[in-house]
């Protein structure tokens, strides 16, 4: 199990450096420059100077941000009949990797402030956010399967199903979208409080104002999140229920309700854990649509602003973390999946 | 099972087929639809007016017409987004189906193709002193497989093998490291794609899953008693891949490729809406609906751009399902 | 099923929210403003973007700063505008008194001394000010007058209405809380001027780089304190910036109180919000107070709204921020001014006016604002006229091939163009739009590429366009287009690449003219001559719109950015105990 699970760790790692390495390489082979953007709007604002001292002044930037050196430890010449050039260590590649081995995430271009700083900050916003969502979405999801397990057929369970399948093909920006503009316009409904009470008021009072500014991002995903849980769950809970031992169970008096809750679920929820994998990634990229459409300041709305505006540092950091996270969620769930089966030995 | 098969297609099979095959035709015939606004044109009379006569379905805060970005939408996803899925449906079919049957030893080169692969590649890359190592080369591949034809035939000539198995698993663990969307935005950002190479962006992010499909089926493919059989009767490797095994291997793709569409139209749209890599003469569903945001009271500029993306995505997820019982009910 | 609970838990949050005790604004709430983006670092000498500059001006001040009401620049730290005396023609010298009663936070007078700290430190090589740098490496040395220390002269090189305002628009900064020892005094500002980049930086130089660097006043503004009236009380990025009024600040005592030198508001809180339509909602809700350049149709929306009416006031002032679009002429294509005019006739100003402005703004036929003394008012205005397009076209050499497309023999080139703008302004995006629909009608293709906006500085600087639309901001204290078309700006802000000869001369004549009758001739001329060239072609001032709280006093709303007049910003005082329903 051990030996299993670092060869596997290992090999997440390999891809998660291997994508962020890519995004880095590609990014810094793009013709902008990114020393423009510390400039920024300034060169509007200011009174104009001779091409000479602008050109001085980005070099000296470039310089300061460490762009000076080549990209990679070989690099061709451009043209066509380019020729080869090596580097050794002193290129932008290896200065990432052996800062990054340091924990070091390099520093925006945008603002100057340690990429690890805007993260924190950001995540801060989109923990609760993808958390919570993920809570309410399994608590809901393995409610409804085990409602559509045992309700009879009728016009509710066939319109519990239908939407669900209807939520499944709704692409998440539409369903934000719609809420966003149904729920909290103050021209149709408005469930958003009007108050600038909220953020000043400390404890509780914040909490409640936290809580219904999350409302509909939570909602947005938990919405997206639920068909591609409870579907597979109600369908392994219906598989589960025509099993010898629950008719067995069954047969002895016991009501539906508990063969399902006591029996069924926990064998019933073991393709639920490989569900639970995939909402993380899901979850993920939906926070960057949800924080986009609602406006949050959050860590999927950095990393698109960030790719927006060429802020590199940023957009490698975001790429990798997730990458992470990712990463985290398959082992942690190949190691329930153990604990919940030993059988199911992972080398088989 | 065999009951299954005979069961005629539900009606909603046909509702879903009969709204694909419209949006195909609306797709393929739209420069020569007559409509009466051409899809990026703004309007400068008529900023984000409901619809009215003159425009039947309103235009968007932009000045576009709305009814016109239907059409052009249409237009986008026939031209893009469905080659893009063929084009990572034949990859993913390929590299899937060639990795389960070959696995990470039974595939095995020449050991002299190894040089003619450095040639080639030292060539391509224009690396340094081209001509003089590249002629080496090939004069050492040229002597190696000269010297090991001469060799008694039948002894082990030399060979390599080549890990196809874990390169294709490699690539697409490589891929799948992060989620498709953030790495479609974090690659995309930046100035507008041209068309092509948002078509190979898509078709990058979206052939891991179909290999993965392919590669599986494979693997059951490999093990069936017609595959010994035809090993048996002494047909080359190729032979039995590509028209024995292939075709059952890739008998799940008629389901799995109107969903591989479906994701690929979610992400296409995703990506306009959120405004990455998209001039706005390129029209789209996705940002027509993004211009909404500029004046949320515009229920128009949602309501008919949005009802056309359900209805596509709705309508190739049953298509997907009918197919699906056709096809692997048995 | 589930549903119902979720419903019914919100209606209850609703209904819980709905009933809340109506709420009451006093003195100690909050203003709250609308940015579309964080000020992202708040060093005042290296400001990254406006937002940043608003901020600044809360926590620092100037020897001069911009009074909103009369939009001139008006005496802050300075006792008075300062005296300006020529030194042959390339050379002056400002006279500045700094007022008496200016203090730093501990009781310190300002003095000279700390305007001398602040310009050698600008100078400073190790420090992120390259910006700053070149910006006011104009003035050459600052004269101490020995008998009084709060009096000074610079000595400048070069001459003109510009330069006397930007030198005093910088925040000055205390010596004695970055440099007790006084380590800078020694160095002549000029050593540091010429240091040479490759060349270690003085000892003293060094230590207080790294002093200053560790402080990260960017971030940590308190670590760097000014005189101005505010602090940063709190700062979550992208989320809000809160600003404190010092409860005593020394410009409270000073009778009669200045217009610049104005502080109202005891807390000003900037909230972040890039989503206009999110922010008009936030405005609706009241979690907003003043939500500054507000787009047209969201504006015209609220306007309409007798809800909104009820809550919101309404300003609107005509800016001096202008929507052009240029051409790159070092292109073969675009080479011939015929060719530029001929596209110029394809742009519709008039309707991108109203379509985009709803007809808030002004046009123009120059780069001078209508209501200006300077305006041409002979020149008529540029207007879509496809058919003299076709004629232009010919006279400059295209020729219609049979395939629809347009050579010319000598470029042998077709006719096609690209065109960049930025990806956030949706106006460009229609005008975009207008022109690839009006080129196409006449066979011509053009492209549209919408940038980043940095993405679009690096292009435009690199000359990877045809044609670009861009606002150019203006101010109204005085008409200095070098930047915008001189031979010498090529490379810089003269994205266009247009220089010649007889304009450059015009220009210069221009920026140093101080006789208001010759000034206005040259003006004239000029735009007689941007017209016939057509380097670029202006299409319609912008108008600010603002829309604020009527709970707060009227606003006093500028043409200027920030479009307010922030320390004038308050509660209206009957309010502090009227319940807003």
């Amino acid at each position: 199990m051990g030996r299993w699970l670092l060869a596997r760790l290992g090999r997440a790692a390999l891809a998660a450096w291997g994508i962020a390495s890519l995004v880095f390489l590609v990014s810094r082979l793009l013709p902008a420059g990114p020393e423009q953007l510390v400039l920024g709007e300034a060169g509007e604002l200011a009174y104009p100077t001779t091409a000479a001292q602008r050109l001085a002044s980005n070099q000296a930037i470039r310089q300061r941000l460490g762009l000076a050196e080549p990209v990679f430890y070989a690099t061709r010449s451009p043209g066509p009949a380019g020729h080869w050039h090596w580097h050794g260590c002193h290129n932008q590649y290896h200065q990432w990797v052996s800062q990054l081995l340091r924990g070091n995430l390099g520093q925006s271009y945008a603002s100057g402030q340690p990429v690890a700083t805007l993260l924190g900050q950001a995540l801060a916003c989109s923990v609760p956010l993808a958390g919570s969502a993920a809570v309410l979405a399994t608590a809901l999801a393995v409610g409804l399967a085990l409602y559509v397990a045992r309700a009879p057929q009728g016009r509710l369970r066939a319109l519990v199903q239908g939407s669900l399948a209807f939520l499944q093909v709704m692409p998440l920006f539409l369903l934000a979208l719609a809420l966003l503009l149904l729920l909290a316009n103050p021209d149709v409904v408005n469930i958003l409080p009007a108050s600038r009470q909220g953020e000043s008021a400390s404890g509780l009072a914040s909490l409640v104002y936290w809580a219904a500014r999350a409302t509909l991002p939570i909602l947005s995903l938990v919405l997206s999140a639920l068909p591609a849980l409870t579907l597979p769950l109600a369908a392994s809970l219906r598989h589960e229920l025509g099993t010898a031992y629950a008719t067995t169970a069954r047969a002895k008096g016991l009501p539906i309700g508990r063969v399902l809750r006591q029996h069924l679920l926990p064998n019933a929820l073991l393709p639920l854990f490989t569900t639970l994998t995939e909402l993380l990634p899901t979850l993920v990229a939906g926070t960057v649509v949800v924080e986009v459409v609602f406006a949050l300041p959050g860590s999927g709305r950095l990393l698109a602003e960030a790719a927006a505006t060429h802020d590199y540092p940023v957009v490698v950091a975001g790429v990798l973390l997730i990458a992470g996270v990712r990463l985290l969620g398959l082992v942690l769930a190949d190691i329930l999946y153990f604990l919940v089966d030993p059988r199911l030995s992972p080398s088989a | 099972m065999k009951l299954a098969r005979r069961t005629p297609y539900h009606a909603n099979y046909w509702l879903a087929t009969s709204w694909l095959v419209l949006l195909l035709v609306v797709g393929l015939l739209a420069p020569w639809l007559l409509l009466p606004y051409p899809a990026a044109t703004p309007d400068l009379l008529h900023m984000a007016t409901p619809p009215s006569p003159l425009h039947y379905l309103g235009t968007d805060p932009l000045g576009r017409d709305v009814l016109a970005g239907l059409v052009a939408g249409a237009q986008r996803l026939v031209l893009l987004s469905l080659p893009a899925v063929g084009l990572a449906t034949l990859v993913g079919a390929i590299a899937g189906s060639a990795a389960g049957f070959w696995g990470n030893k039974q595939l095995r080169l020449p050991l002299a193709s190894a040089g003619w692969l450095l040639a080639a590649g030292w060539w391509l890359a224009t690396l340094p002193a081209r001509a003089a190592v590249v002629s080496i080369l090939l004069v050492i591949s040229i002597l190696f497989s000269w010297l090991s034809s001469r060799q008694a035939v039948g002894s082990s000539r030399r060979t390599f093998p080549l890990p196809l198995d874990s390169l294709v698993l490699g690539a697409t663990a490589l891929l799948g490291a992060v989620p498709r969307l953030i790495l479609l935005v974090a690659l995309a950002a930046g100035p507008p794609l041209s068309f092509v190479q948002l078509l190979s962006l898509l078709a990058l992010v979206a052939w891991p899953e179909t290999a993965r499909l392919v590669r599986a089926q494979m693997l059951r493919v490999r093990v069936q008693p017609f595959m010994e059989a035809a090993r048996a009767s002494g047909l080359p490797a190729w032979h039995i891949w590509l028209h024995h095994a292939l075709p059952h291997a890739c008998l799940p793709l008629f389901s799995f490729a109107p969903l591989t569409l479906a994701g690929l139209v979610g992400l296409e749209n995703t990506l306009a809406f959120l405004g990455i890599g998209q001039a706005p003469d390129q029209v789209s569903w996705g940002s027509m609906l993004t211009t909404v945001r500029q004046d949320p009271n515009a229920w128009w500029v949602v309501a008919a751009p949005g009802l056309a993306l359900l209805c596509t995505l709705l309508a190739l997820q049953h298509l997907a399902q009918a197919l699906n019982k056709r096809f692997n009910a048995g | 099923m589930r549903y119902y609970w979720l419903g019914s838990l919100l209606a209850s949050l609703t209904s819980a929210c709905s009933t809340a005790s109506p709420e009451r604004v006093q003195e100690t709430t909050p203003i709250h403003i609308r940015w579309a983006n964080d000020p992202v670092a708040l060093d005042p000498l290296a400001i990254p973007n406006q937002n940043a500059s608003d901020a600044a001006s809360l926590l620092h001040l100037g020897l001069l700063q911009v009074d909103y009401q009369a939009n001139v620049y008006a005496p802050a730290l300075a006792e008075r505008l300062p005296g300006v005396q020529l030194i042959g023609d390339s050379l002056m010298r400002l006279d500045y008194q700094l007022r008496p009663a200016a203090t730093w936070d501990d009781g310190r007078p300002v003095l000279a001394t700390d305007v001398d700290f602040t310009l050698k430190l600008i100078q400073c090589p190790g420090l992120p000010y390259e910006v700053a740098r070149t910006q006011f490496s104009f003035i050459r040395q600052l004269l101490p007058d020995p008998t009084n220390p709060r009096h000074f002269t610079l000595v400048c090189r070069g001459q003109g209405r510009e330069l006397i305002n930007t030198s005093g628009d910088f925040p000055i900064l205390p010596e004695n809380a970055l440099d007790a020892q006084h380590t800078l005094r020694p160095l002549p500002l000029a050593m540091l001027q010429g240091w040479h980049p490759d060349k270690a930086p003085p000892a003293v130089v060094a230590a207080l780089v790294s002093r200053y660097k560790q402080a990260n006043s960017a971030r940590y503004p308190s670590h760097l304190p000014g005189c101005g009236p505010y602090r940063l009380a709190e700062w979550v990025h992208n989320r809000h910036l809160l600003f404190q009024r010092k409860a005593h600040w020394w410009a409270d005592d000073l009778r009669p109180a200045p217009f610049v030198l104005q502080a109202r508001a005891q807390l000003l809180d900037y909230i972040i919000m890039p989503d206009d339509a999110a922010a008009v909602l936030a405005l609706r809700r009241r979690e907003l107070d003043v939500f500054p350049r507000m787009p047209a149709s969201l504006f015209q929306r609220l306007q309409t709204s007798a809800a909104a009416r009820k809550e919101l006031a309404f300003y609107t002032n005509p800016s001096y921020d202008l929507i052009s679009v240029g051409f790159n002429t070092r292109r073969a294509l675009l080479n011939n001014k015929l060719t530029r005019q001929a596209l110029g006739r394809l742009l519709d100003p008039a309707g991108l006016l109203t379509a985009t402005q709803l007809g808030q703004g002004s046009l123009t036929v120059g780069l001078v604002p209508p209501d200006s003394q300077f305006y041409n008012d002979s020149l008529p205005a540029l207007a879509y006229d496809p058919t003299q397009t076709l004629a232009l076209l010919h006279q400059a050499g295209w020729q219609k091939q049979s395939n629809g497309s347009w050579y010319h023999s000598i470029i042998a080139q077709p006719l096609a163009l690209t065109l960049r703008y930025r990806s956030d302004e949706s106006a460009f995006a229609t005008i975009a739009l207008q022109f690839q629909a009006a080129a196409a009608k006449l066979g011509i293709p053009v492209k549209v590429l919408p940038l980043e906006a940095s993405a679009l500085t690096v292009a435009l600087k690199a000359g990877d366009f045809d044609m670009y639309i861009r606002t150019i901001k203006g101010t109204p204290f005085g008409f200095n287009f070098s930047p915008l078309l001189h031979t010498n700006a090529i490379g810089m802000d003269n994205f266009t690449g247009f220089g010649r000869p007889a304009t450059d001369q015009l220009l210069e004549d221009i920026s140093i003219e101080g006789n208001l009758p010759r000034k206005r001739r040259l003006l004239r001329h000029f735009q007689v001559l941007i017209r016939e060239e057509m380097p670029l072609v202006p299409l319609f001032y912008l108008a600010n719109r603002l829309s604020a709280s009527r709970q707060l006093r009227p606003i006093i709303a500028s043409g200027l950015k920030p479009g307010y007049a922030s320390g004038a910003l308050s509660w209206a005082s009957g309010s502090a105990n009227v319940a807003i329903p």
